[in-house]
C-alpha cells in the first residue's frame, strides 16, 4: 500500500513544483493591485498612437490620465462644475515656531471653510505645490496650526487649499463601497455585479440619467441624483441609501457627477478621432496612404487641434452641467394639478389613445406595456445594424420595454410632478419622448388616468373604449420620440 | 509500566497470512479497491486536502470581514474580474465564499471523514470482521464522492466566475428556486443540488454497509454491549442517515425539478417551492402555489439529524481514545450507548427549533422548544461520564489525549450556547446572529475536528505501521486549539451585540462599527489556525514514509483492530480474532495477572482471575 | 509538562469568562437596553439562562481541568482507578440537568404566546396594523393607509408610501403586516430584540410596544442575495401625534405638482 502511495505522491520533483507554485501564488496574489478607471471600447479601437500619445502631445488615454487621474490619485480639473471640497484661502498671519507654525486665513470669495481639515497645499506663492498637515483646525476663525513644514515656509498674501478634494476624495471612497461592485469603478455601469441586473446599471459616461426635474434637453440635475440616492428606483435593484449622511449623499453625487463628466469627456474626444484614427479607419486608410503619414497627421492633429478641442469640450461640460442646477431647467408645471376625477380621468385616457400622443403605441392600449412598438425589430441608431430581440432599446443599447403601467410601480416617483416630468420630459435616454408641446392642463389629465390604472376593476375601465383602427394603425406609424 | 512505550514487534505481517489472498493489479489494489481499509485511507486523504478548501474559503470570508472591500490576497487577481476594482470582491462573490466553505466543510469534509473515513476502516477492525459486509458497494461509496466533487467544483464556475452557488448551505427558496433570483441561482445552484444528491448517495451506500456489517460480522463473542463506543457511534449514525436522508433526497429533487429548466429549457419546471405573484429582478411574476417553508421543513428534517451525523462518530472515537490514554474504563459505558440512542431519537424531532422565526405555527415553535431542551440532557450526560472517565486516570498526555481533552471542553461551550437558541424568545433574538455562527462552530470544529484530528494520530499506526511525530502534533494542536477559540469565541460577543450572519459589509449598519477591531483580531486567529494545518498535513503525508515504526498495539490498547498486524493485509486478521469482553477493560484485575494495565479483547481470560459480574 | 496541560485546560476558560465580564464595559454586549416591553422579557430569560450556563460552564470545565491536573500530579507507580461508573451518579446527572431543563422550557412559553399567538396580541392592535412594511430585494418599501382610513392587504388609492423608514408611534403597542414582494426576508430590530422572516406568499403580523421615542435600527436577518446587508432601515418612534403629523406631511409630499412647491420656494 506505500509503495503505491509513494509513487503517487511521493516525487521530488512534484513536491519542489508544488511548494514553487504555492509561494509564486501567495508572492503575486498578494501584491499590491490599484483599482483603475475602465477606457471605453471605442476608445480602445484607435491606435495606439492615438490612445497613448505621440513625443509631448497626450492621446486620448494620457489625457484622462491628466485630467481626471486614477482612482488613487484623482484630479481635480478646476474647470468643471464639481464641488470638490475644502477651501481656497489666503494666509492673513504666519508665524512659524521650529517645525510647526501658526496661521490664520481667511476664506477667498465665495468659498466657506471646510468643518474638518487634514492638510493644506500651497497654491501660490514660494511654497507653491508642497503640502502641509494640519493638526488643529479652527473653522470658525480661520486658525489652523500646520506640521511638518521641513523648511517651507508660507507669507501672507499665499493663497492656499485647506482639504482641497476632500468631498471628492470621500465621494470616491464611498462610491467604491456601496457603488462600484454594480455601476463600476468608472462609472460605466459595469461592475462584477452588473452582469446580473436587469435593468442594467446606469452606465453615467453618456452623461444621461433617465429620471430627472430638467427639461428634456437638460442635464439631471444635483436634487434628481440625491433624489434616486435617497429613494432608490423601485422596480430596479438600485436600492434607497436614505440613511446615509446628507454630506456623504452629496459627495457621492459629486463624485457619479465627475465620472459622468469624466465619461462624457472621453467619448467626445474620441468622437474626434475615431473616423480618421482608429484602427478600422486606419486600415482601410492604408490602401491609398502610408503609415507613417497617417501617424504624421495624427501628430499633427494632437499637438496642433486637440488642445482647442479639449478645451471646447471643457467648457461645454461646464455649461451643461452648471446650467441644470439652475431654475431655469427646472419643470414647473403652468398649472397646477388637475382634481383628480372621473371626468379627468377619461380625458387621460383619450389622450392616451389619441393620435397625437398615441401612448398605446408604446404602451399598449390597456397600458399594460405591450404596444405595436414593443414586436418591432430596432436597428442601432449609431451603427444601424438590427438588435436580435424585437422591442425598444435605450441609448445604452438595452433593451428597454415600455411599462406595463398596472403594476403600481414607477420608477421614477409616484407623485403627480414626478409622472408630469417623465411625460413632458420623456425619460431621457430611453424611448419615451418628450411630450413638453402638449399643454400642461393635458398631461395632468394623463397623469390622473396613469394614477388610477392599477387601480382599475378591469383593463381599459376608465370607460373610453380604444378605437379598433388604432391598433393596426399604430403599428405602421415610425418608432415615437425620433 | 505506565507509560505507552510503542514498540516494534517483529511477527506476523498479514499480507502473508490472510485468507484468500490472491494477486491484484496496482488499480484494483489502489484505486477501485474493495478493500475497506483503502476506501477509508482514499476518504481520509480526500477529505484532508478539501479540509484545505474549505480552509481556504473560510479564510477569504475571514479577510473580508476584517478588511471589507480591500484587495483580497490571490482572489483580487485569480479571475481578472475584480481587478478594476482593485481586488476589491463583489458582494456576490462573498456570499459565495460561505455558501461554498459551509457546503465543503459539511458535505466534503465532516460527514465523509467520520462515516467515510473512520467508519470504513473502523467498523471491521473494532468488530473483527475481515472486510464489510458489502465490499462492492462500499467502493462505490468512495467512488461517488467524486462526481459530487465534481459538481461542487463545477457549480463555481458553471454560471460565471463570480455565481458560484450563493444561497447558503441551506438554500432556502425562493431565493435558490427562482433562477432570476440571485446571480447564483442559474446554474450553480442546480448543480450544488446534483452534488448534494450524489453526496447523499454516497452516505446512504455507506449507511447500508455499516447496518448490515455491524448487525451481521460480528466475531464471536463481541455481542453488542462488548462493542467500542466507536462502533455503536457509527451504527446510530448510520440508522440515522437511512432514515433522514431520503427526505433531504426527495427535497433536493423536488427542487431540481422546481430548477431543472435552468439547465434545460424545454425541460420540467415544477414549483414545489414558489408560491404565486413574485417578481424578481423584473423576470415574469411566477405562477403556481409553492410553499417555501415546506423546504425548510424537509430540509431541516434531514440537516437537524445531519448535525448529529457530523458529531456521533467523533463521540465515539473520542470515548475510545480517552479510556486508552487514561488507561481506564469508560464511565457509564451503557449510559453512554444509551444517551447516543437517545440523541438520535430525538435528533428527529427537533428541526423545527430552525424555524423559530419563520412565521410557523406558534404552537409548533413550544413542541419543538422543549424536544430540543432534552435533547441536551443526553449530551449533557456524554460530558459527565467523559470527565468520569478522565477522572483519576494514569493519563497519558500525548497529542491524542490532548485533542480528545479540547473535544470535550469545547463540546461543552457548543452545547451550553446551544440552550440560548432552544428557548424560543431568546433564539428570536440570536437566530441568524454571530451567536449561532460561534455555536455550530464549536461543536462541529470545536469537537468534531478535534475528535478528527486525536483520531487520525491514534489509528495512524494502524494505517500506515508508522506513526505521527507527537511533538509537531502537540504544537498543531496548541496553534489550533488557540486560534479556534481566538476566532470563534469573540462571535458570541458579536452574536449578543446583534451581528447578523452572512453579511458581506457589516459595518455599514452604524451600531456594529465598533466591532471592526474584534473582527481583525478574529481574522488574524482564523489565520494561525488555517497555517496551522499545514503541520497536520505535513506530519501526516511524511510520516506515511519516515515516520517511527511501530507494531501491532503501540498504544496498548485493547480493541480488536490492534490484535490485527499494521497494517493489517488483506482481510485483515493473521489469527481469527475471539472476543472475551468489552473493549475497556484497562487496569483491571485481568490485566494486573498479565502484569500490565490493558488486555486485549482477544487475550482468553487469565487463569485464575476472577471476572466480576457483568457491571452494567 | 503535564501540569501546563493541566493548567492550560483550566487557563482558557479563564480567559473566555473574563472576556465575558468585561464585555459589557466594552460595549461588546447587547447594542442597548431591550427598548420594547416584550424585549425586557426576553432578555430577562437570557439572563436566567446565562447564569445558569455560566455556572454549568465553570463547574464543568473546572471539573475536567481538575481531572487533569489530577492525572498530572498522580504517582506515577499507582494504576488508574478500575471503574466502570456509577449508578447514582448517573441517576442524579439525569435527574438534575432534566429538572433544570424542564424549568428554562416552562419559563419561556409564556413570553413566546405573547410573542407570537395572534389570540394574545393586545386587543388595541389585533385589527389595527399600522402599517405593512413589505421587504424586497435590497430596501423595505413601507405602505400606510391614508390618514382616517384601515389598511387593507392590497394597495388602495389613497396609500402612502415610503421607504426604509417606519413611523409608529411610542409607548402603546403597535403591529405591522409583514410581507416580502420577492424571496424571503427577515424583520430585525435589535434594540427591541424584534424578529420575524417575511415569507413569500404570507402575510405576517408583527406587534410590538416600543417604550421611548428614538430610532431603532432595522435589518434583514434572512439571506436574500447579494445585497442582503444592505437592507438599512429604521423605525421612528414618536408619539402618536407625531406620527398622525407625519403621514400628513408624507400625504402632501406624496400629492406634490411642483407648483405649490415651486411656489413657496419663491416666497422665501
Amino acid at each position: 500500500m506505500r509503495l503505491g502511495l509513494a509513487i503517487m505522491l511521493h516525487t521530488a520533483v512534484l513536491k519542489r513544483a508544488g511548494i514553487a507554485a504555492f509561494l509564486a501564488i501567495v508572492v503575486t496574489g498578494c501584491s499590491d493591485n490599484n483599482a483603475s478607471f475602465s477606457i471605453s471600447e471605442k476608445t480602445r479601437s484607435l491606435i495606439p498612437e492615438a490612445q497613448a500619445g505621440i513625443a509631448e502631445s497626450p492621446g486620448v488615454v494620457a489625457l484622462l490620465d491628466q485630467k481626471f487621474g486614477t482612482p488613487q490619485t484623482l484630479k481635480a480639473w478646476m474647470k468643471l462644475p464639481v464641488q470638490w471640497g475644502g477651501a481656497a484661502a489666503k494666509v492673513e498671519v504666519f508665524a512659524a515656531d521650529g517645525g510647526e507654525a501658526k496661521v490664520k486665513f481667511t476664506a477667498e470669495e465665495g468659498q466657506t471653510f471646510p468643518e474638518k481639515a487634514g492638510f493644506v497645499n500651497v497654491v501660490t506663492g514660494a511654497g507653491a505645490g508642497k503640502t502641509f498637515s494640519v493638526s488643529s483646525w479652527d473653522a470658525a476663525t480661520g486658525e489652523a496650526v500646520l506640521t511638518g513644514l521641513d523648511g517651507g515656509s508660507l507669507a501672507a498674501g499665499d493663497i492656499c487649499s485647506i482639504d482641497g478634494g476632500s468631498t471628492i476624495q470621500s465621494g470616491r471612497v464611498l462610491y467604491m463601497r456601496h457603488c462600484s461592485h454594480c455601476h463600476g469603478t468608472a462609472g460605466d455601469g459595469n461592475g462584477p455585479t452588473a452582469q446580473y441586473l436587469y435593468p442594467r446599471p446606469r452606465d453615467y459616461r453618456h452623461g444621461v440619467f433617465k429620471f430627472t426635474s430638467t427639461n428634456d434637453m437638460s442635464k439631471v440635475s444635483r436634487d434628481d441624483l440625491l433624489r434616486v440616492l435617497r429613494y432608490g428606483i423601485p422596480g430596479t435593484y438600485m436600492p434607497s441609501f436614505l440613511l446615509m449622511k446628507d454630506d456623504e449623499l452629496t459627495a457621492i453625487v459629486e463624485y457619479v457627477r465627475f465620472l459622468s463628466m469624466r465619461g462624457e469627456f472621453e467619448r467626445k474626444l474620441v468622437n474626434e478621432l475615431a473616423s480618421d484614427f482608429s484602427e478600422d479607419a486606419v486600415e482601410s486608410r492604408l490602401k491609398d496612404e502610408q503609415r507613417s503619414d497617417i501617424v504624421g497627421e495624427l501628430a499633427k492633429f494632437l499637438a496642433e487641434d486637440l488642445p482647442g478641442v479639449v478645451d471646447g469640450i471643457g467648457a461645454e461640460l461646464e455649461e451643461t452641467w452648471v446650467a441644470a442646477d439652475t431654475e431655469d431647467a427646472r419643470i414647473i408645471p403652468s398649472v397646477p394639478r388637475v382634481p383628480d376625477s372621473d371626468e379627468s380621468r377619461r380625458r387621460g385616457r383619450e389622450l392616451y389613445l389619441s393620435k397625437t400622443l398615441n401612448c398605446a403605441d408604446c404602451h399598449g392600449i390597456d397600458g399594460a406595456g405591450n404596444g405595436p412598438q414593443t414586436m418591432i425589430y430596432e436597428k442601432n441608431p449609431v451603427t444601424s445594424v438590427p438588435y436580435n430581440e424585437p422591442g425598444l432599446h435605450d441609448v445604452w443599447d438595452n433593451l428597454n420595454q415600455p411599462r406595463n403601467l398596472h403594476t403600481g410601480i414607477f420608477r421614477g416617483g409616484r407623485r403627480p410632478i414626478d409622472l408630469f416630468c417623465r411625460i413632458h420630459a420623456g425619460i431621457k435616454g430611453s424611448r419615451m419622448p418628450s411630450f413638453k408641446n402638449t399643454p400642461h392642463e393635458d398631461i395632468w389629465h394623463i397623469v390622473n388616468y396613469v394614477l388610477s390604472i392599477p387601480f382599475e376593476s378591469e383593463p381599459g375601465a376608465t370607460g373610453v373604449a380604444a378605437a379598433p383602427a388604432a391598433a393596426p394603425d399604430a403599428a405602421a406609424a415610425p418608432a415615437a420620440g425620433e | 509500566m505506565a507509560t505507552i512505550t510503542p514498540a516494534l514487534e517483529t511477527h506476523g505481517h498479514g499480507h502473508d497470512h490472510a485468507h484468500g489472498h490472491h494477486e491484484q493489479t496496482f488499480i484494483q489494489k489502489y484505486v477501485f479497491s474493495t478493500d475497506h481499509k483503502v476506501i477509508g485511507i482514499q476518504f481520509l486523504i480526500t477529505t484532508l486536502l478539501m479540509l484545505m478548501v474549505g480552509g481556504a474559503l473560510a479564510l477569504a470570508v475571514r479577510w473580508q470581514l476584517a478588511f471589507p472591500w480591500e484587495n483580497m490576497p490571490i482572489v483580487g487577481k485569480l479571475f481578472g474580474v475584480f481587478q478594476g476594482e482593485g481586488g476589491q470582491i463583489s458582494p456576490e462573490f462573498y456570499t459565495m465564499l460561505f455558501t461554498m466553505h459551509a457546503s465543503v466543510m459539511i458535505f466534503l469534509v465532516i460527514i465523509p471523514v467520520l462515516a467515510g473515513a473512520f467508519g470504513n476502516f473502523l467498523i471491521p477492525l473494532q468488530i473483527g470482521a475481515d472486510d464489510m459486509a458489502f465490499p462492492v458497494l462500499n467502493m462505490l461509496s468512495y467512488w461517488f464522492m467524486w462526481p459530487a466533487i465534481f459538481c461542487f467544483g463545477y457549480s463555481f464556475i458553471a454560471g460565471g466566475a463570480t455565481a458560484g452557488p450563493a444561497n447558503g448551505w441551506t438554500s432556502y427558496p425562493v431565493l435558490s428556486d427562482i433562477a432570476s433570483a440571485s446571480p447564483s441561482s442559474g446554474e450553480a445552484q442546480t448543480w450544488w443540488l446534483f452534488g448534494l444528491t450524489l453526496v447523499g448517495v454516497s452516505s446512504m451506500m455507506g449507511s447500508v454497509n455499516y447496518m448490515t456489517t455491524i448487525i451481521n460480522m460480528r466475531a464471536p463473542g463481541m455481542t453488542l454491549f462488548r462493542m467500542p463506543l466507536t462502533i455503536w457511534s457509527m451504527f446510530i449514525t448510520a440508522i440515522l442517515q437511512a432514515f433522514a436522508l431520503p427526505v433531504l433526497t426527495a427535497a433536493g429533487f423536488m427542487l431540481v425539478f422546481d430548477r431543472l429548466h435552468t439547465l434545460i429549457p424545454t425541460s420540467i419546471h415544477s414549483v414545489f417551492f414558489v408560491p404565486a405573484g413574485l417578481v424578481v429582478n423584473n423576470a415574469a411574476p411566477t405562477v403556481g402555489g409553492g410553499q417555501p417553508l415546506l423546504w425548510q421543513h424537509l430540509f431541516w428534517f434531514y440537516s437537524h439529524p445531519a448535525v448529529y451525523i457530523m458529531l456521533l462518530p467523533a463521540m465515539g472515537m473520542v470515548s475510545d481514545m480517552l479510556a486508552c490514554m487514561c488507561r481506564k474504563p469508560v464511565f457509564g459505558y451503557k449510559p453512554m450507548v444509551y444517551s447516543m440512542a437517545a440523541i438520535a431519537g430525538l435528533g428527529f424531532i427537533v428541526w423545527g427549533h430552525h424555524m423559530f422565526t419563520s412565521g410557523m405555527n406558534p404552537a409548533l415553535g413550544m413542541t419543538f422548544m422543549t424536544s430540543t431542551m432534552m435533547i441536551a440532557l443526553p449530551s449533557a450526560i456524554k460530558v459527565f461520564n467523559w470527565i468520569g472517565t478522565i477522572w483519576d486516570g494514569d493519563i497519558q498526555f500525548n497529542a491524542v489525549f490532548l485533542n480528545c481533552a479540547a473535544f470535550v471542553a469545547l463540546f461543552i461551550v457548543g452545547g451550553l450556547s446551544g440552550i440560548f437558541m432552544a428557548a424560543v424568545p431568546v433564539d428570536i433574538y440570536f437566530h441568524d446572529t454571530y451567536f449561532i455562527v460561534a455555536h455550530f462552530h464549536y461543536v462541529l470544529f470545536g469537537a468534531t475536528l478535534f475528535g478528527v484530528f486525536a483520531g487520525v494520530q491514534f489509528w495512524f499506526p494502524k494505517m500506515w505501521g508508522r506513526e505521527m511525530h507527537d511533538g509537531v502534533q502537540k504544537v498543531h494542536f496548541v496553534l489550533t486549539f488557540i486560534g479556534m477559540n481566538g476566532t470563534f469565541f469573540p462571535m458570541h460577543l458579536l452574536g449578543i451585540a446583534g451581528m447578523p450572519r452572512r453579511y458581506a459589509d457589516p459595518y455599514l449598519h452604524g451600531y456594529l462599527e465598533h466591532l471592526l477591531p474584534m473582527n481583525q483580531f478574529m481574522t488574524i486567529s482564523a489565520i494561525i489556525m488555517g497555517f496551522a494545518q499545514f503541520l497536520l498535513l505535513g506530519n501526516f503525508f511524511y510520516s506515511i514514509f519516515y515516520g517511527k515504526k511501530v507494531g501491532r498495539n503501540p498504544w496498548n490498547a485493547n480493541g480488536l483492530e490492534w490484535s490485527a498486524p499494521s497494517p493489517p493485509g488483506h482481510g485483515n486478521f493473521d489469527v481469527p480474532p475471539v472476543c472475551y469482553r468489552g473493549p475497556y477493560e484497562y487496569s483491571g484485575p485481568e490485566s494486573e495477572a498479565l502484569g500490565q494495565d490493558f488486555i486485549l479483547q482477544t487475550t482468553a481470560p487469565p487463569a485464575g482471575v476472577k471476572v466480576a459480574a457483568a457491571h452494567h | 509538562m503535564k501540569k501546563f496541560w493541566a493548567l492550560f485546560f483550566w487557563f482558557w476558560p479563564l480567559v473566555a469568562l473574563y472576556l465575558c465580564v468585561i464585555a459589557p464595559g466594552r460595549n461588546w454586549w447587547f447594542p442597548s437596553k431591550p427598548l420594547s416591553t416584550l424585549g425586557h422579557q426576553i432578555d430577562g430569560l437570557f439572563y436566567l439562562i446565562l447564569i445558569i450556563v455560566t455556572v454549568t460552564f465553570v463547574g464543568t470545565e473546572f471539573a475536567l481541568g481538575y481531572a487533569l491536573w489530577k492525572g498530572a500530579t498522580k504517582n506515577p507507580s499507582s494504576r488508574a482507578w478500575f471503574s466502570h461508573g456509577s449508578h447514582k451518579l448517573e441517576i442524579v446527572w439525569t435527574i438534575v440537568p432534566a429538572f433544570v431543563l424542564v424549568f428554562i422550557s416552562l419559563t419561556q412559553l409564556d413570553v413566546l404566546a405573547d410573542i407570537r399567538v395572534l389570540s394574545r396580541f393586545p386587543d388595541s392592535v389585533k385589527e389595527a396594523p399600522v402599517a405593512e412594511v413589505m421587504a424586497r430585494q435590497f430596501e423595505w418599501r413601507i405602505r400606510y393607509p391614508k390618514p382616517g382610513t384601515d389598511l387593507m392587504t392590497s394597495p388602495q388609492p389613497g396609500d402612502l408610501y415610503y421607504v426604509n423608514e417606519v413611523h409608529v408611534p411610542a409607548a402603546v403597542p403597535t403591529m405591522i403586516n409583514l410581507r416580502t414582494q420577492d424571496v424571503q426576508h427577515a424583520f430585525f430590530v435589535p434594540r427591541l430584540r424584534v424578529k420575524q422572516d417575511a415569507v413569500p406568499g404570507l402575510v405576517i403580523p408583527v406587534w410590538f410596544e416600543i417604550e421611548e421615542a428614538g430610532d431603532y435600527e432595522l435589518l434583514c436577518a434572512e439571506l436574500c442575495g447579494w445585497g442582503h446587508y444592505k437592507m438599512k432601515a429604521r423605525i421612528v418612534a414618536e408619539s402618536p401625534e407625531g406620527v398622525s403629523a407625519y403621514l400628513t406631511r408624507l400625504e402632501r409630499e406624496q400629492n406634490e405638482d411642483g407648483v405649490q412647491e415651486a411656489e413657496t420656494a419663491s416666497v422665501e
